[in-house]
Parts: structure tokens; sequence; C-alpha cells
């Protein structure tokens, strides 16, 4: 008999993954665009790894190759928390498939362990990707024997474990508590928000916590708190020291993994059907009475009808409006905190004057607001329920109308409510807060239009579990890699002219740039959405 | 052939909130009944199947298959069950003969064994030439199907089913009941709700009615009909209690 992990492991790989659909399946254009989606995140993965081979080639560089191997396990653990943190609600708990699962003969220990392990392998691409860009720097400057290569490559398959393992077990207390509510999706979305801003700020608690000497050179301020932190973070340090030739290191690696896995579902295992139980059954309320009920335009309730979508997933709201919520908290503490200190802060000491803001404040509100738009992952999570919108006399026009309008109401209070706190805690003028205004309309379109047309291009309906559509479908990436390539030219031509031109003109321009690029996409989203 | 109890439900509640979806719930399937649930839309059958098929944690009562708890050993009752639900979410991109062979894997069934019971079912429900097609491109009643033949591959003693017939087609609907005659000749129980009076009339041995949560009315076929048809005690009964 085959183990019944690998057998469940391996439905999972086939049934996630397209390949299995492509080799099935009949329909020819589904097949190019998944040629097309291939070539499409190579060139993305070549681009990520070029970009962080340099980074690093950079630091070393610098004199600073030790940081190498430190940074490889803090980038690949913070991002696998992170990520982690997010998929949890959809992939270990309130998946679809439960019932039939549930059913079988697996101990729940097996499904939940399953469940994540397909969660890792999906993730193992990216986080390879960085382990091996940052062996390339460090192999050019330590100059390594050849096995540090192999345990390199080797350890990186372990570093995502445990983060991935502490925010599986931090989204299973999540799940639990949160199940013993009625209202269970506000209850889990604000407990992960929490975590996911915890995890977003832990960067700079670190670094506070140990900058305790002042006036350091830049380079020691990037090296000193990676060094403490690989000093608290033992993971790291295992990892620093196996490489280096303490094999006792990759060991003990090895044994806090496997202890690690073992212990968290043995615990998750225990309560995960009560968990699951709860988190999918809802008593049907019988106290509906007939009241006035009020009429929309079409584009309007679909936009209602998207609100409802979002609010009813903890996945969905959770990772779009995390932007919304940073946003927000900057903003607030931004009366509080002198920005010039808080972006000093980001961008490690860097210091700028504050005039010099005033025309990056639009587009470092939009760097938040814009990381994600729901426009492009709303078309493809009507999923298989796409029949109800394609039956009922709705135009594609307004359809998409109605999606994109729910975007414009998700970001454009958060916009306005932030420009108008940066305004005050950097003393802009009346003009210059108005013009930030319009640039952060115009960037918002363009952030709606943009997203709704990869949305369209990258529709894809046969999806197992939401967060494929959101956080790892083609669309969102598609949208998000220009989308930020865009952002930061923008944001370092705004930065740099600000320095010679008259503030207002630079925001004229860019306000102009940002309009167009958002009137173009609209019509591009017009042209597809033709019926 | 020897009656045993094979699925025992005792004293099941179920809680949602301040609303008991399934209050005091009791009822036995034997070897060899083919037991018909009915009830009301909301009434509590899908809670009750749910915890029977151990997919529902549930605070009051006990149901034992075959004598194992389905609460302390959730893994013994589930090797000798089989569960349909009312609207089966398969792995839409696996194959059918993937998903076959996984639920195979699943219940460690051999080779040989797997080969014979997979055509012998997808034979009789005309799928064979579809096995080799995603899940994804099925339509509700292939998926059912699938569903179907999954539940019975593995020659379980309990089969549970959440409104079986909706979605099959005239002629899979009559395969499925000689199926299930067929099993129910062998020892095996079928528990099953339904919507569909008239074929639950014609089909199952034993009865019992939900309302609101609770057995209104339980038995054998013939004590409970009469000389009426079910649909009348059905309604009747329904009235009475509102």
């Amino acid at each position: 008999m085959k183990n019944s992990s690998f057998v469940l492991l391996r439905a999972l790989m086939r049934s996630g993954g397209q390949i299995n659909a492509i080799r099935y399946g009949h329909d020819k254009k589904k097949k190019s665009q998944f040629i097309g989606q291939i070539i499409g995140i190579g060139f993305l993965d070549l681009v990520i790894l070029g970009l962080l081979t340099l980074m690093t080639l950079g630091y070393g560089l610098l004199g600073l190759t030790d940081i190498i191997p430190g940074l490889c396990v803090l980038t690949i653990s913070l991002v696998s928390f992170f990520l982690t943190l997010l998929k949890t609600n959809g992939y270990l708990f309130n998946f679809k498939e439960f019932d039939m699962l549930m059913s079988l003969p697996l101990e729940a220990k097996t499904v939940a362990g399953c469940k994540f392990l397909y969660m890792y392998l999906k993730s193992l691409p990216f986080n390879m990707l960085v382990a091996v860009s940052m062996l390339i720097s460090y192999g050019v400057f330590a100059k390594p024997a050849w096995w540090t290569y192999i345990i390199w490559l080797l350890l990186s398959l372990l570093i995502p474990v445990i983060p991935m393992l502490l925010a599986a077990f931090f989204g299973f207390l999540a799940a639990k508590f949160s199940s013993g509510f009625k209202k269970k999706n506000i209850i889990q979305t604000v407990l992960i928000f929490i975590g996911v801003l915890a995890a977003m700020f832990s960067r700079f608690f670190i670094q506070s916590l140990f900058e305790d000497e002042k006036g350091l050179e830049l380079l020691e301020n990037i090296a000193e708190p990676i060094h403490k932190t690989i000093d608290v973070y033992l993971p790291a340090k295992w990892f620093e020291l196996a490489v280096t030739g303490k094999f006792w290191a990759l060991l003990l690696l090895v044994a806090v993994c496997v202890l690690l896995f073992e212990a968290v579902f043995f615990v998750v295992g225990r309560s995960y059907r009560e968990i699951n139980s709860k988190l999918k059954s809802h008593a049907a309320a019988k106290k509906f009475k007939m009241t006035e009920q009020k009429t929309k335009s079409v584009v309007r309730s679909v936009a209602y009808k998207e609100l409802k979508r979002m609010t009813g997933s903890p996945v969905y709201i959770t990772n779009a409006c995390v932007g919304e919520l940073l946003v927000a908290i900057l903003a607030i503490v931004s009366l509080f905190v002198d920005p010039v200190t808080m972006i000093g802060a980001v961008a490690n000491g860097v210091e700028f004057g504050v005039e010099r803001l005033y025309s990056a404040i639009p587009l470092i509100i939009y760097f938040m607001l814009g990381m994600v738009s729901t426009c492009y992952m709303s078309p493809s999570l009507e999923g298989k329920y796409y029949w109800i919108v394609s039956s009922l006399p709705i135009s594609k026009k307004d359809l998409y109308k109605g999606k994109m309008l729910f975007n414009m109401y998700l970001t454009v209070p958060f916009m306005i409510f932030s420009t108008i706190c940066f305004g005050i805690s950097t003393h802009m003028p009346l003009p210059a807060v108005l013009l930030a205004l319009i640039t952060g309309f115009f960037l918002l379109c363009f952030s709606t239009a943009w997203g709704c047309v990869c949305g369209i291009k990258h529709l894809r309906l046969d999806w197992e579990n939401e967060v494929e559509v959101i956080k790892q479908g083609s669309a969102g990436t598609l949208y998000m890699l220009p989308n930020m390539i865009v952002t930061m030219i923008l944001m370092g031509v705004t930065i740099a002219l600000g320095t010679t031109l008259n503030p207002y003109i630079v925001m004229a321009a860019l306000s102009l740039v940002s309009g167009l690029m958002a009137f173009f996409s609209y019509r591009r989203v017009l042209s597809l959405a033709k019926d | 052939m020897d009656k045993k109890a094979i699925l025992e439900i005792k004293g099941y509640t179920k809680v949602y909130g301040t609303k008991r979806a399934a209050d005091n719930v009791s009822l036995t399937v034997e070897s060899g009944d083919i037991y018909a649930f009915i009830g009301h839309n909301g009434a509590g059958k899908s809670t009750t199947i749910r915890a029977v098929v151990g997919v529902l944690d549930f605070e009051e009562g006990e149901i034992f298959i075959d004598g194992h708890s389905i609460k302390k050993e959730p893994l013994e009752c589930k090797k000798i069950l089989s569960y349909i639900p009312d609207n089966p979410d398969l792995y839409e991109n696996l194959t059918g003969i993937q998903y076959l062979n996984f639920v195979c894997d699943v219940f460690g069934i051999g080779a040989k064994e797997r080969e014979a019971a997979i055509k012998k079912y997808a034979d009789m429900f005309e799928i064979t030439d579809s096995l080799n097609e995603l899940i994804g491109a099925y339509s509700h009643g292939m998926k059912q199907k699938l569903a179907l033949i999954s539940a019975l591959i593995h020659e379980p003693r309990l089969i549970v089913m959440d409104e079986p017939f909706v979605g099959l087609d005239p002629k899979a609907s009559y395969v499925l009941k000689q199926i299930m005659h067929e099993m129910c000749d062998k020892g095996t129980a079928i528990f099953f709700s339904t919507h569909v009076l008239d074929v639950a009339e014609k089909l199952c041995n034993k009865v019992a009615i939900i309302k609101n949560g609770r057995i209104i009315e339980s038995g054998t076929m013939e004590e409970m009909v009469g000389n009426q048809s079910l649909e009348e005690v059905f309604l009747e009964v329904h009235d009475e209690e509102q």
C-alpha cells in the first residue's frame, strides 16, 4: 500500500498545477496561454535572479560577503512567513474539498500536513531563486569549497520550513480562535492582519533594537542589524555555520525542521476537524423581514457584489486590503512622527528635504495602494459561478466597469485620507495638496484599469483554491511587475527632477503621465470587453 | 441473513450558536437496509449525514459505524464507509481515472481489483470513454457518476449518500437503484437523503422523517406508509408538526 501522505500530495500537486490540465485538456487557447505564462514567468524569474544577484554582488564589492548567507536565510524566511500567513486560510483551513477528503480514511494530521507540504512545494521555485542568486554572489567573493554549493542548495530547501510552520501555526491559532465566533471571517481577517503587520514591522523593530550607536556608516547600518538578527534567529546561524563546514549545524537544522513539523501537525491535527467544521458551517438565519428595497445601477450593483465577495473571504480581504491598512497607519503616524524621519527609517538613513517629498507623496501612497488591484483577481474569482454574470443581461463593459468601480471605492478614500494627513504633516501648501490628490486619483485609475486588463487577458476560472488566483495567478504577476517598475521609475524621476524644477511643475507632469497611462489602460479594457 | 447494526446514531445533537440543527437524533441502520432520510430543506439531513461520515464535529450524542465510534475511531469507521455529498467537490484538474486511482490508493485497493471494479462500474454508468478527460470538463451528472464509482469500488459496508439522484440521467438513476439492491443483498447498509419520495417508497425498507432537527417519524416503510403513499404521509406528518 502506498503511503497515504504521498498519495494525497501527488493528487494535490496534479490538481493544483496546470500541467495536468494542459496535458489532458483540449482547449488550444488555454494551452497557448499556458506556454505564454511559462515564458512570462520564466522571464520574470530571470529578472528577479538578475536583480538579486546584482544586489548581493554589490554587498560583496562593499566587503560584506559574510552577511550574504544570513541575508539569504532572512529574505527567504520573511517572505515565506508573510506569504504563508496570507495563504493559510484557504489552503490549510476552509478549503472546498474538505468534505471529500475528510470522509476518506485519512488522518486529520495527514490532510493538514499534505496541505502544508503542497503550499511549501508551490513556493519552492521562488525560494530557490533567492537562494541561487545569493549563492552566485557568495561563490564569486567567498570562493568556497565545492561542497558548500551543495550544502547551500540542500539547506535552502529547508530554510522556508520553519517560518512557514510558524505562520501556519499562527494561522491555526487564528482559525481556532475565530471559529468560536459568529462573525468568523471578520475575526480571522483581523488576526491575520495583525500577523502580517507584525511581520512587516518586525524589520524596524529589530533594527531599532540593535541600533545603539549613533553615527554609524551606511554599510554598518545594513550589516549590523543582519548580524544581530542572525544571532537571534538560530536557523540563520545554523545555515551560516553549515555552509562554512560545521556539519553538526546542518544536522541540527534538519532535526529541528522535522521535529517542528511533527509537533505543529500533531497539535493542528487534534482540532483540525473541529475548526474546519465550525468554519464551514453556518446556521440559516430565519429572522429576515421584508423592508423597502433600494435600487442600484448595474455597474454599482456589480461593485456591491464585489464588496460582498471580498468581505466574505479572509484570503481576498487580507490580500486586497493590506496596502490600504498600511497607508492608513502610516498616514496617522505621520501626524505624530516627522515624515522625514519615517522615510529615513524605511530608506536606511537616507535623508530627504521635506519639499522634495511633495511630488513624491502621491507615489509613496500609490506604492502601497497600487501594490494590489482587486481588478486583476476579481474576473477570475467568479470561478465556477461565472455563469451567473454571463447568463444575466449584463454587458461585459458594465461587468468590468463595476469591478473597476469597486477598486476605486476601495482605494480612493484611503488615498484622500492619507494625502491629507501627509499634507498636514509636511505642511504642504493647499495647491500642492490638490495636485497630489489629482495625481493620486489618476494613479489609482491606472492601477484599476491596468489590473482589469491583466484580469481579462489572464482570466482563469478553473481554479481549485482562490489563493491560486489571488496570490499565484499569472494575472497578478503581470499586473505587479510592470506596475512596480513604472512606479519605481516615476519615483526616481520625480525625486530627481524635484531637485532642479519647481515641485508644482513636477507634480503637474506626473499627473499628466499617470492620467495618460490610465486613459490608455481604460481604452484597452473597453476594447477587451467587447461582447 | 443475520441483521447487524451497521450505523447507530444515539442522541446526536448539533448546535450552531443558539440553533439546534440536529436535536437528539437517534436511529439505527442494519446490514441490508436501504434507509431513506427525508425532510424539508434545512431540516437537518445534511448536518446529520456529515456527522455520520466524520466530516462534521458535534457536541452531544454518539455515532457508531459497525461498532466503532466516529468520534474516537474515525479512521476505522471511514475504512468501511463511503460518502457521496450532494454536490461533490472533486479535484477538477485530475482526470476521472486519476481521481479513481487516488481513492483506490487511499483505500489500498490492489491493481487487479481496482481495474475490475472501475471497469465494472464505469461501464454500468457509461463513462468509461470519458475517464481520461479532466473532471473539470464533466457535466454535473458525470461528476455525480464518478463520485458514485469512487464510493463503490472499495465495497463498503455502509454507503451514505446526500441526494444521490440529483443530476443523474434516467438510465444512471436506474443503474444506481440496481446497484443499491445488489449491495443490499450482499449485506451493505445504505443510508441516503432524498426529496424524491416515490423513489424512496419503492426502494427503501426503512425511512425516517426529520423536521427542525428532530426525528418526527421513523420505522419500516410498511409501518409508516400503510395504505397511503409516502408523499401523503410526509405531508400529513409535516403539517401536524406545524
